[in-house]
């Protein structure tokens, strides 16, 4: 009784204490919530009273706990703190979580004093999404704000222990989404929803660059499903999504006969979570390409498939076998740097042929692979010289060396003929 | 015409001193005489690498952003400036080459005894010298095998007791090998190094032409039994004779530019990693070898502490050679001196091909 009494006191100080502030600019100091959910021994309840206090957005622009839960932090009696007059609403949960957060977070005015650039329609594009459409059906198993961002304890996007920060977007998402139990009953085109997702997307070639390269511009779940409005990007919108990044991919797609052919769009070649590094190997018309999984021998796409193919396969070619000729006149001393400027065009051709051919148009991509042929034709040409002019200065020294030989034969006759000693 | 050039100067100069020296020298001729033409092959080589090094000089320009890229120039754009470059890297280790055919010629004929010891510390010390102008001059093109070699070399000067870690910042002008490290390497290729040569080699110089040509023990016995050794004439018996070695060396150099021009290799890239196959030149890569094979410990002290020190030793010993042995003197040829020549050229023989092989 002795301890509640010291512990309400010191309540009342230090609402008195954050009552007397100049508002929310400051952290927040101890509230009366504080002083007594931080003494007491079960977790659930100490939990977010240690969270909130050590590393916390909201408390360190001054909000407290009464502003989520309500209550009065200045009574001296747990009862009278709780009570119904004081708008107590305890831990929010499902609808009450979103509303809780939207309070101030879909207040433009509001925010505008804190994060003037963030975005205030948050609720509205949860609203919209997959766990909001589920959650308003009643489905309280689904993703809601302090599912992803925490509830105490919440910190910034950019900061890198944020568990919606890039780096850990892919686990946040998958700490339910590879939950084969809490996934259980979740149906997607009639069939039950993949938990794989995270397995395909560690093999894939956006977690290499975001992971191993640390490119935080490489996308991740959210980049493609949407953050709060999240939801898979149904059938048509796929070409826009990955557009988003690879815009002439995208645009030279939009203009092939696929377009209107392919339900998945990007996705019929290159999947979706576990995107590998494209190859060459995926054109043409042998086990490995994709082609042959629709086309097959004697109709326009693998013929297409097949030129193509063969095409980009002879640039490859002669841009490696004039890299090897430049290498070797090189290193043996005759300069080759506007050889060297060629093949790195040569090589832009190679590119560009590689994107032209999502347009699936032929001609246009041989156009361009013939330019570049015409590029390592040139650099061949200089190569040649450069060795012709190798082997002459390899000549004038050997007439250099048969000089002197000579020269040293002379000077041998020559000692023999002086008087006096053997030679 | 010649006649009337040297009468010109004669009448303006009084050569008959010069005329004198030249007339009255000569030199012993025996079987071993051959070996007396290495040391004017070496002495061939230095003009070599001074001629073309000041060529290069011309060129060259001594940071890590335009070293590289001077050397492609000389090498690309300049006049013969591929011949000039390819000579100056041939003639380097022609001349290591040469400078210890010279040191082993020297020290199996027993040329060092007494009154010629100052002549073979000289000599010793333009050896270590030519291997401070190799060492130096590697670093200079700045290519990735170069860097990485420096990279090792000067890390091993940090096994030196007590001054090693001074050492290495010394030579590397930092912590790390560098721009910096190649600025001090150029100024002593070009500035110390030469300075220092032209000081010694002088009085290496000085020295035999006022003791004349050592005979072998041999040969001396004979002549003290009363022989007499037959004698040639220095002009123009041997000056031919020097002067036709030297184009051998010519032709040597020659070849190998012929058929094995000198690489330019990739740029230095500090943050690139190690490639594989990284040594020092040749004449370092038995030491090398040695210092890799050794044990990290031996009897409570550093393997590579150990095997400086060892060399260290070696190089004094080898300095100090004539005051040694002092039998030589006499004309009591040490069969340990003998067997320790031997034993040295088999071990760098063995660990140069072995150092090649394992890299």
């Amino acid at each position: 009784m002795r301890s509640f009494i010291v512990r309400v006191f010191l309540a009342g100080v230090a609402a008195l204490v954050v009552s007397a502030g100049t508002g929310h600019a400051q952290p927040a100091q101890a509230t009366g919530c504080q002083t007594c959910h931080s003494g007491e021994t079960a977790s659930h309840l100490s939990a977010p009273a240690r969270d909130f206090a050590a590393a916390d957005v909201h408390r360190d622009r001054g909000f407290t706990c009464v502003d989520c839960h309500g209550g009065d932090p200045s009574a001296t009696d747990k009862a009278a703190a709780k009570a119904p007059a004081t708008k107590f609403r305890g831990k929010p949960t499902g609808t009450q979580i979103v509303e809780v957060c939207a309070r101030c977070h879909s207040d433009a005015a509001l925010m505008r004093k804190y994060a003037p650039r963030q975005r205030v329609d948050q609720a509205t594009e949860y609203a919209s999404s997959v766990h909001g459409q589920q959650l308003a059906k009643g489905d309280h198993n689904v993703a809601t704000c302090v599912s992803c961002h925490g509830a105490h304890g919440v910190r910034l996007v950019s900061d890198a222990q944020s568990p919606v920060y890039p780096l850990n977007v892919a686990n946040t998402c998958t700490t339910c989404h590879a939950d084969e139990n809490r996934m259980k009953g979740y149906m997607r085109n009639g069939a039950p929803l993949a938990t794989d997702q995270k397995v395909k997307y560690d093999g894939s070639v956006h977690h290499q660059a975001m992971v191993e390269r640390n490119d935080l511009s490489a996308p991740t779940c959210n980049d493609c499903h949407g953050n709060h409005g999240a939801a898979p990007p149904g059938v048509g919108a796929v070409t826009n999504v990955c557009g988003t990044c690879h815009t002439v991919f995208a645009t030279k797609f939009a203009l092939s006969t696929h377009s209107a052919i392919f339900d998945r769009g990007c996705v019929e070649c290159h999947n979706n979570h576990d995107i590998a590094q494209p190859t060459d190997a995926m054109l043409g018309t042998d086990e490995k390409a994709m082609c042959a999984t629709c086309h097959s021998e004697g109709d326009n796409g693998h013929k297409a498939a097949t030129s193509m193919r063969t095409g980009i396969d002879q640039l490859k070619a002669a841009i490696a076998h004039s890299e090897e000729q430049i290498a070797a006149v090189e290193n043996a001393g005759i300069e080759m740097g506007d050889q060297t400027m060629a093949l790195r065009e040569a090589g832009n051709h190679l590119t560009l042929a590689r994107t032209e051919m999502h347009a699936f148009e032929p001609v246009a991509v041989t156009k361009i692979l013939e330019e570049g042929i015409g590029l390592t034709t040139q650099v061949d040409v200089a190569a040649k010289a450069a060795n012709a002019e190798l082997s002459f200065r390899k000549t004038g020294l050997a007439i250099s060396l048969a000089a002197i030989l000579l020269v040293v034969v002379a000077l041998q006759l020559k000692i023999r003929t002086l008087p006096g000693v053997e030679s | 015409m010649t006649q009337q050039l040297f009468a010109w100067l004669d009448e303006r100069l009084d050569l008959s001193a010069l005329r004198h020296f030249v007339a009255e020298k000569s030199v012993p001729v025996h079987r071993h005489k051959v070996w007396y033409y290495m040391g004017g092959v070496t002495l061939f080589l230095v003009g070599v690498q001074v001629a073309t090094g000041i060529l290069l000089l011309l060129y060259y320009r001594p940071s890590a952003g335009e070293a590289y890229e001077s050397v492609k120039f000389i090498v690309t754009q300049v006049e013969f400036g591929w011949l000039i470059r390819n000579l100056h890297s041939w003639s380097a280790n022609l001349l290591v080459f040469m400078a210890f055919v010279h040191l082993f010629s020297t020290l199996f004929l027993r040329s060092y005894r007494k009154p010629r010891e100052l002549t073979w510390v000289s000599g010793v010390l333009l050896l270590f010298i030519m291997m401070g102008f190799g060492f130096s001059g590697y670093l200079l093109p700045w290519n990735e095998l170069a860097f990485f070699a420096t990279k090792v070399g000067t890390g091993i000067a940090g096994a030196v007791p007590f001054v090693g870690d001074f050492m290495v910042r010394f030579l590397r002008g930092g912590d790390e090998v560098t721009g910096a490290t190649l600025t001090r390497f150029y100024g002593l290729h070009v500035a110390i190094l030469p300075a220092m040569t032209t000081v010694v080699l002088g009085m290496h110089l000085l020295f035999i032409q006022r003791q004349g040509m050592s005979v072998p023990p041999s040969v001396e016995k004979r002549e003290k039994a009363g022989e007499k050794i037959p004698q040639m004439p220095f002009f123009p018996h041997y000056v031919l004779h020097d002067v036709m070695w030297w184009y051998v060396a010519l032709a040597v150099l020659a070849a190998l530019a012929l058929f094995s021009p000198w690489e330019l290799g990739t740029k230095a890239d500090a943050f690139a990693p190690v490639p594989a196959g990284i040594r020092p030149e040749w004449y370092f890569l038995a030491m090398f070898q040695v210092l890799k094979l050794l044990p990290a410990h031996i009897m409570g002290i550093e393997g590579e502490v150990l095997g400086v020190l060892g060399f260290g030793l070696c190089a004094v010993v080898l300095l100090l050679l004539p005051f040694l042995d002092r039998g030589a003197a006499e004309g009591r040829s040490s069969k340990l001196v003998t067997w320790g020549g031997i034993v040295a050229l088999a071990y760098m023989f063995v660990f140069t091909i072995y150092g090649y092989l394992a890299a």
